[in-house]
């Protein structure tokens, strides 16, 4: 209870400063809206039904553009993980391009793809396939050398050994690359929407920019905040049902 | 050479008869999830200067927790631990410690952890180092001063410790199962210059160990401990004067004695009784 | 050995390579024929080249610009803008970690509102910073400075919280001052996370650097380079200025964990 208590002084001071700031006015209103105008552009976005079709969009996009992401890494990367041929040959030019900033991509993906849907869905799910690509063979590569040769001594063939032995052992590195995967998407998500974009949250903090809203774009911080904060939340959720046998899993 | 690393004989003309050391029934409880543990109970005991003593017991009755409170990294207890009519309040270099595991800080040489001990000591660059030199030699350690601990193997890293830990000539050495992470083989060599290196500094040491033979080898004084709370069963002196040969008849009996007191049966003698 | 006794029935099945020259030959192999296909695609006429221009016009393209001058310009204005973001933001997220990790009142304080922090996309500051440092110089490298902060923090925190008890326990037998301990014992336990955090500090400034010049006021830089590229349809410009953001990407993160090797040699002897 104290805990929460000290946690929350910090913002609630800050918020006390914010209130003063603009009742005072220290700061002009473009600069550093009120806080109860950043609630009331809350819920007003709310109250019109835009809050919620936006979240959606964007949720949707992330959730496209991860699930291609990550399922093309977790196959791409078991197999450079698996296969040292497979490795040697892909690696290369898969750290090559890696290394290109996300955002990069964005301009030449435009011009491939065109602006709408499919250019936000094919840049979220190559951000988020390079960390789960990681993640897998790292995971692989690292599974150390006496569960593989258990998995000899158990005179196991190679699909059991995958099965088994390789890919249990590999599920926290793996995790550790979906989550990351995810939190590039997200992060892909906004940049990719206040790029170009008609719909979305990323959409709405462009617009409250354009419109010299700054409530609007606070708002939309805020939202963005905690719709963040659930989706980790829950995949943290599902990792810690899919590790439990790691007794130290916090 | 061979005699004085074999046999520790305590000479009681070195062992001053007023004690250094008060344990004066010391409790302590730990708050384990909520419920209340009893970890010691009413312990007391005293070490006089230049004594050996050890503290033996099965794991979890508390000898480690006993050192603790002695070093005074835990000053929540009962009754109290004196030093010269003082209570210890907190860690002080008159009390150099070696623990289980060596715990030599990884980024630092060999040299540089020994040195860290001497932080506080207000001495002089170049007199610090000259004592580091020191200690790794007594450790024979001198041409590892520049390794680091992943270089070393675990004996040789616990010499490091035990450098460190007398380094600034304590008073006492506390001694916190230092070999238990060891080898036997490497155990046995350890044990017969742990019994050097303190004949040499003259220091005070308190041992705690599980292992009975090497209680018996190294000290004047055994305290057995039992579990569950942890008290004391006995205290045994141990007066094998010049004769601690791990395989002498003295030896050997003293060791069952103690191992029956902390519920260990040995067989052999159990046959020789009833022979 | 029984090697005798197992010989392969198709023993010339496969070539085998020296075992050092394999892994080169290999990874050039991929990236060889995906030019090869390219540049005969072109050749052929199979796609447009104002879509994808040959290789060899890539090229071309490439020394044109290096000639005039101009892209080594776009090149220094990108690297110094990451280069001064990653100065200020880096270093402040050290010490705001540093603190979280050592302090317990100051961990408590400050360490929930900086997780909540963490959850807002980055790009989402974009035009806060811009109304309040303005879209030119300074709102750029404010949002860098940002970007690169997060990374260093976070890392410092848990390097810094994850030094294990029995070190600390040490500190105190040794009856070490506050600052003896921060040198001796904190900072050298923290340190592979620290570089661990500076290294992704600096792929961070990076990514921020590419964003801030597409977000904001137009200014001499590679990635303002990339969106000259889109609006004029020149897909040889866009290209080189990819290539160029990767190489020198790269550079950077060889270059941090070169720095990372050399800084804890004490592990893996």
């Amino acid at each position: 209870m104290s805990r929460l208590a000290t946690a929350l002084l910090v913002p609630a001071l800050l918020l006390g400063l914010w209130r003063l700031s603009a009742a005072e006015g220290w700061l002009p209103a473009q600069l550093l809206p009120a806080p109860v105008a950043v609630w009331d552009a809350l819920t007003e976005t709310a109250a019109s039904g835009d809050l919620w079709t936006d979240t959606l969009i964007s949720l949707q996009r992330v959730g496209e553009g991860f699930a291609l992401g990550a399922v093309a890494g977790l196959g791409f990367g078991g197999a450079i993980g698996l296969s040292r041929t497979l490795r040697q040959l892909f690696d290369p030019v898969f750290l090559l391009l890696a290394q290109v900033p996300l955002l990069a991509w964005i301009p030449l993906v435009i011009l491939a793809v065109g602006i709408d849907e499919a250019m936000k869905v094919t840049v979220i799910a190559w951000a988020s396939f390079v960390p789960v690509v990681l993640g897998v063979a790292q995971g692989i590569r690292d599974v150390p050398e006496p569960l593989r040769e258990l998995g000899r001594a158990l005179t196991f063939d190679r699909w059991d050994l995958v099965s088994r032995i390789v890919f249990p052992a590999a599920v926290p590195a793996i995790f550790t690359g979906l989550r990351e995967g995810l939190a590039n998407a997200w992060q892909t998500l906004v940049a990719a929407e206040l790029f170009a974009s008609s719909e979305g949250l990323g959409y709405l903090i462009a617009l409250g920019r354009q419109l010299f809203q700054l409530d609007l774009v606070l708002a939309m911080v805020l939202v963005l905040g905690i719709v963040g904060l659930a989706v980790n939340g829950a995949l943290a959720l599902v990792e810690r049902r899919l590790l439990r046998w790691q007794a130290h899993a916090a | 050479m061979t005699q004085t690393l074999r046999n520790r004989p305590a000479r009681l003309d070195e062992i001053s008869l007023t004690p250094a050391l008060e344990i004066d029934q010391v409790g302590k409880i730990f708050d384990v999830a909520g419920r209340q543990v009893e970890a010691l109970r009413d312990i007391s005991f005293s070490v006089r200067t230049g004594e050996f003593v050890a503290i033996v017991g099965a794991s979890g009755c508390g000898k480690s927790t006993l050192l603790r409170l002695i070093l005074g990294l835990d000053t929540d207890y009962q009754g109290e631990v004196r030093l010269d009519g003082r209570r210890v309040v907190k860690p002080d270099l008159d009390r150099g410690i070696v623990f289980q595991d060596h715990r030599l800080l990884p980024w630092l040489t060999a040299e540089d952890n020994v040195a860290a001990a001497l932080r506080r000591s207000g001495l002089p660059a170049a007199e610090r180092r000259r004592l580091v030199a020191e200690q790794l030699k007594l450790v024979g350690l001198e041409s590892f001063a520049r390794a680091w601990p992943a270089q070393l193997s675990g004996g040789m890293a616990q010499r490091v410790a035990i450098a460190r830990a007398l380094v600034n000539r304590p008073r006492f050495l506390l001694l916190d199962e230092p070999l238990g992470a060891l080898d036997a083989l490497t155990r046995l060599r350890l044990q017969d210059e742990l019994a050097r290196i303190v004949r040499h500094e003259g220091t005070t040491a308190v041992l705690v160990t599980h292992d009975v033979d090497e209680a018996v080898f190294l000290a004047d004084r055994i305290i057995v401990l039992q579990p569950d709370p942890g008290r004391i069963a006995r205290i045994v002196e141990v007066e094998l004067d010049g004769q601690r040969d791990r395989s002498a008849p003295a030896f050997l009996r003293l060791r069952d004695e103690i191992l029956d007191t902390l519920g260990v049966r040995q067989p052999l003698r159990d046959i020789a009784t009833a022979a | 050995m029984s090697e005798v006794t197992l010989v392969p029935i198709r023993p010339a099945r496969r070539i085998t390579l020296p075992s050092t020259l394999r892994p080169v030959l290999l990874g050039l192999m991929v990236p060889l024929l995906l030019i090869g296909i390219w540049q005969a695609a072109a050749a052929a006429h199979l796609v447009a080249p104002y879509i994808l221009p040959p290789p060899s016009d890539v090229l071309a393209r490439f020394r044109s610009e290096l000639e005039g001058g101009t892209f080594q310009a776009d090149a220094l204005a990108s690297l110094s803008r990451a280069f001064a973001g990653f100065a200020i933001g880096a270093p402040a997220g050290l010490a705001f970690g540093l603190l979280l990790g050592l302090s317990r009142m100051a961990e408590r304080l400050l360490g929930p509102i900086f997780l909540a922090y963490r959850q807002v996309a980055l790009f989402a500051w974009v035009p806060l910073l811009s109304m309040w440092f303005g879209g030119g110089e300074a709102g750029k490298v404010a949002f860098i400075a940002m970007t690169a902060f997060a990374p260093s923090a976070v890392n410092a925190w848990r390097g810094a919280a994850a030094i294990p008890a029995p070190y600390r326990e040490l500190s105190r037998a040794l009856t070490l001052g506050r600052l003896d301990h921060l040198r001796l014992v904190a900072l050298p336990g923290a340190l592979p996370a620290i570089l661990t955090g500076l290294r992704s500090a600096l792929i961070y400034a990076w990514l921020a650097t590419v964003g801030a010049e597409l977000f904001l006021d137009i200014a001499p830089g590679l990635a303002g380079r990339l969106n000259e590229g889109r609006d004029k349809f020149e897909v040889d410009l866009m290209i080189v200025a990819l290539t160029v953001l990767a190489i020198l990407g790269l550079a950077f993160s060889q270059l941090a964990a070169a720095l990372e090797r050399r800084s804890i040699r004490w592990r893996n002897r």
